[in-house]
């Protein structure tokens, strides 16, 4: 292994690392306003992009058509989502909203499945597959367009969140019971967050069928947005962004480098490792707040 | 087992110079404390003065950065919590910490647990192992109950039953484990004339015929004076009067604390 | 009426700890056990070892999986690990000529020790974060299982799984299969029954429900999690041993994947969280759920006269699956033995309704 194959996976790692983070910041979206784990939020990715592959082969709509028609829906299915199955839940023990998330994990992905059937379709954005070089580093044109996606959409979260209803948001994680008492809606702004939550699940639907297709395969995105949403901390979306990076490198290199040596299919072993590596060391995350659950 | 068995002629409890702080606080500060076997031991002061920092560092929960915490004559500072237990040291907390989805009968028999030898083996062979040890255990456990006279609520489960009444149940659990020293963090807070007559009672007989140690916090000073053989007052963490609970009371450093500076100057 | 309590009196406290207090109980249990024992007899095979067996194992490890849920409160999402751990460790076991009676006994000593490893996040976290690393330790295992060709038998392998040989004898035929699960459903029910009534149930149940409060009585948390932990484990790898021994007879990695580890965490929530008749509902349930499924689609099918993708009726059950999962939370959220016990208790003072407090 040499030192510009190493980098080479290390950059391209850091871009695959910053998608990831589209789908960790949608579990923080909602962990932030309603203290739920979202591990549904893998087959809403999943779930969006079939609804894409439906507006553009079925209806025929161009691609930047038929993906602004999928986040409008997304965001009706979002909201539908928290309206019907999560709201009876607050105040419910951890266990029982962790089963309901599990529940519409499997809803949503067997759902899909149902009504589009499995197998992999693929899905163009009209990214050019030339090779694109960083200095000698080859460089993947789909990642660097997602990461740049991605960054987007966290200076947009930097901004919303000093709008006026981010402000409210931002009051309800910090202590609903309070936003309540002074009038804020928490129903609403819990709700708005799983619209906005299903939104960028959308947008990394789309970033991610045009990597590796639609197909089932984009449902265990979870386990990745998951990673990246506990190492970032659970409240926190800048480290959403940057615990991306992190598990992108740390993936990267060490997939590069065990790959040979275990026969490959390193990847999700290094995932679950830092999961648990960031759950036993530190488990707010990086930027996350310290009260959380210790024993 | 005798009294003295229990740690000869050492103090029940001894605190030297015990110091407690939290990030800047000082919520103790050079306690010094000696409880004598068979004594009723009043800790009173205003709130948040220190009074359950003192609790939880005796008991472990808070190990006091400084001093020294003596049980019968042995060194406890710093033991974790379960295993001051095991000691025969038993509380009660401000504010109540039962076990609510269950019910009072196993809040009480939850009591016993230093005195059982819980396992996979003896639940497994049940009827070969356990059930001679579990009906003794209920035995003494039906004890604590007509003592505390809770017969009536038995069976309730203790999320249902008045707050009163929870208070016993706490004091009951505590006694079951047939403790030497008690601890009792205010126990009639929020209880009426009568019901603090009663748990006044209940303190007194459980030093007389079970004889139990009994450290008692509480802001009703007319139950101090009238139980406690010796007491201790504080502030602020420090300490401003101990001795006989009709010399304490009538300090004028107490009588500040409690009353404020402006109603004592004369 | 049919379950009378007035009359009942105990005369001393070990009649008052019986398992059973109310006769009626006792008549039902042992009428039950009764016709458990005889349904070889009296039950076609097919439906004995495709769903009485498997229903009966599966009981024993949703169990396993509900002491550590129900009593200790301790988040579980990687059971079908340990379950997996224990069904590897009896067929290498057996495969190296080990006695099948045994080998499941290792099988559990194995399981319980590398389940004790959740014990550990447990000694840390709780709550969400343990169910987090729990799942993340699922995936470690499943990974080892399958890329360790020392344990899977080589890559996309199945390993044949040895006739179960008891004191000597080969159980082949299904009525013996039966009872080889019957007995250990049956061990691990009269042991949870145990629990609910000793100081280890107890000493779980207080460490669940305040962690200070059990330090107090002199409860130590952490060797009672790790008890909940091997406990549980000890159960969980053993049944999953007799499933491999009885029912698949054969082992692959898939048959523990993340997707079981959730299915059984839906058969001790679908079913009621603590309680043990609860477990018996919930594993019914999701067992039976995709092939009522799919007979009632096929019904469906043919009434209607419509006609179903072979993708769509794949993937239907499974959607019908997390939908219900879904309902029942939202309905009836302490489960199937809820439902139960709400009968049961209206059968307590049938036909006397109006006595009910
Ligand atoms: N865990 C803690 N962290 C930080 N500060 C604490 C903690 N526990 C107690 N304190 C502080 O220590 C001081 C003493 O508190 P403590 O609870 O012992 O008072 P108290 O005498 O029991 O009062 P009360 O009569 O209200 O029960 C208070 O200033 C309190 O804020
Ligand atoms: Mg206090």
């Amino acid at each position: 292994m040499d030192a510009i194959s190493l980098m080479e996976s290390a950059a391209n790692g850091a871009l695959i690392g910053l998608m990831y983070s589209l789908v960790a910041m949608g579990i923080v979206l909602i962990y932030k306003s309603s203290s739920v784990p979202n591990l549904a939020q893998g087959s809403m990715t999943m779930l969006a992009a079939y609804v894409l592959l439906a507006f553009a082969n079925s209806a025929g709509a161009p691609i930047w058509a038929a993906i602004s028609l999928a986040i409008i829906t997304m965001f009706i299915i979002g909201m539908a989502i928290e309206r019907v199955a999560l709201r009876r839940l607050a105040g419910r023990p951890i266990i029982m909203i962790l089963m309901m998330t599990l529940g519409l994990e499997i809803f949503l992905r067997a759902g899909s499945m149902t009504i589009w059937g499995g197998t992999t379709r693929p899905m163009n954005l009209g990214i050019s597959d030339a090779p694109l070089f960083l200095g000698p580093l080859l460089i993947n044109r789909a990642y660097a367009f997602g990461a740049v996606v991605t960054i987007a959409m966290f200076g947009f979260f930097v901004l919303f969140f000093r709008s006026r209803m981010g402000v409210v948001l931002r009051a309800i994680s910090d202590d609903y019971t309070a936003a309540w008492s002074v009038g804020i809606s928490v129903e609403r702004g819990v709700a708005l967050s799983w619209a906005m939550s299903a939104v960028v699940a959308t947008i990394a639907g789309v970033l991610w069928s045009s990597v590796q297709g639609v197909d089932q395969s984009l449902a265990q995105l979870l386990l990745k947005g998951v990673t990246v949403a506990v190492l970032g901390g659970l409240d926190s979306i800048g480290g959403a962004l940057l615990a991306g990076v992190l598990l992108g490198v740390v993936e990267g290199i060490a997939s590069s480098v065990l790959d040979p040596l275990l026969g490959g299919a390193s990847r999700d072993l290094v995932d679950a490792a830092m999961l648990i590596l960031t759950i036993l060391i530190r488990p707010h995350g990086l930027f996350g707040r310290h009260d959380i659950e210790r024993v | 087992m005798t009294l003295k068995d229990r740690g000869g002629d050492a103090p029940v409890l001894e605190c030297r110079s015990v110091e407690r702080r939290f990030s800047g606080i000082v919520a103790l500060n050079g306690i010094d404390m000696r409880i004598e076997r068979g004594e009723i031991f009043g800790l009173v002061g205003p709130n948040g003065c220190g009074k359950t920092t003192l609790t939880n560092a005796i008991t472990g929960f808070y190990p006091p950065q400084r001093g020294h915490i003596l049980l019968n004559g042995r060194d406890i500072t710093g033991l974790a919590p379960h295993y001051v237990a095991t000691l025969g040291v038993a509380r009660t907390f401000q504010n109540l910490a039962l076990f609510n989805g269950m019910s009072v009968l196993d809040n009480i028999l939850l009591g016993r647990h230093i005195h059982m030898k819980p396992s996979v083996g003896r639940t497994a062979l049940y009827w070969w192992l356990a059930r001679s040890d579990e009906t003794l255990n209920r035995a003494a456990v039906e004890d604590v109950i007509d003592f505390l006279q809770l017969e009536s609520v038995r069976d309730e489960l203790v999320d249902g039953i008045p707050i009163g009444l929870k208070k016993r149940v706490e004091l009951a659990r505590a006694l079951a484990a047939e403790p030497s020293f008690l601890i009792l963090d205010e126990p009639m807070a929020g209880m009426n004339q009568e019901e603090k007559e009663y748990m006044a009672r209940f303190i007194l007989d459980a030093r007389d015929e079970r004889n139990v140690t009994v450290l008692l916090i509480e802001h009703h000073m007319d139950v101090i004076t009238g139980i406690c053989d010796r007491m201790l007052a504080l502030n602020y963490g420090e300490m401003i009067g101990s001795g006989v609970p009709a010399d304490v009371v009538a300090d004028p450093r107490v009588i500040e604390a409690y009353i404020g500076g402006a109603h004592v100057a004369r | 009426m049919l379950f009378r309590q007035a009359g009942i009196f105990h005369t001393d406290y070990s009649a008052d700890r019986a398992l059973f207090p109310i006769p009626a109980d006792r008549w039902m249990i042992g009428i039950l056990l009764l016709l458990a024992l005889a349904a070889p007899i009296y039950m076609n095979t097919l439906y004995l070892s495709s769903y009485l067996l498997p229903w009966l194992v599966w009981t024993a490890g949703a169990l396993g999986l509900n002491l550590i849920l129900g009593w200790a409160g301790q988040f579980h999402l990687g059971y079908a690990a340990v379950m997996g751990i224990g069904a590897y460790a009896a067929v290498h076991a057996t495969r190296a000529g080990i006695p099948w009676e045994i080998a499941i006994v290792l099988a559990g000593i194995t399981a319980a020790v590398i389940g004790s490893v959740f014990a550990f996040a447990a000694l840390r976290v709780k709550g969400l974060y343990l169910a987090l690393s729990t799942l993340a330790l699922q995936f470690v295992m499943d990974w080892t299982i399958s890329h360790v060709p020392a344990i899977s038998g080589g890559t996309q392998a199945t390993l044949q799984a040895p006739d179960i040989r008891l004191l000597g004898w080969a159980v082949t035929s299904d009525a013996g299969l039966y009872y080889v699960a019957l007995v250990w459903c049956v061990l691990v029910t009269s042991f949870m029954l145990n629990l609910r009534r000793t100081a280890l149930g107890r000493a779980l149940v207080a460490v669940r429900e305040k962690d200070y409060a059990a330090a107090v009585i002199g409860v130590n948390s952490f060797y009672f999690k790790l008890v909940a932990f091997a406990t549980s484990s000890f159960i969980g790898g053993v049944s999953g041993a007799i499933l491999i021994g009885t029912f698949y007879h054969a082992v692959t990695p898939e048959q523990f994947s993340v997707d079981v580890s959730i299915q059984a965490l839906a058969m001790v929530i679908v079913g009621g969280l603590g309680s043990i008749i609860s477990s018996y509902f919930g594993a019914a349930f999701i067992l039976l759920m995709p092939g009522v499924m799919n007979s009632f689609i096929s019904w469906a099918a043919t009434k209607f006269g419509f006609s179903l993708g072979i993708e769509t009726l794949a993937h239907l059950p499974q959607a019908f699956y997390g939908a219900l999962i879904i309902g029942f939370l939202l309905i009836e959220p302490l489960g199937l033995g809820k439902i139960y016990n709400n009968i049961r208790d209206y059968l307590l003072v049938w036909p006397f309704g109006y006595t009910k407090k």
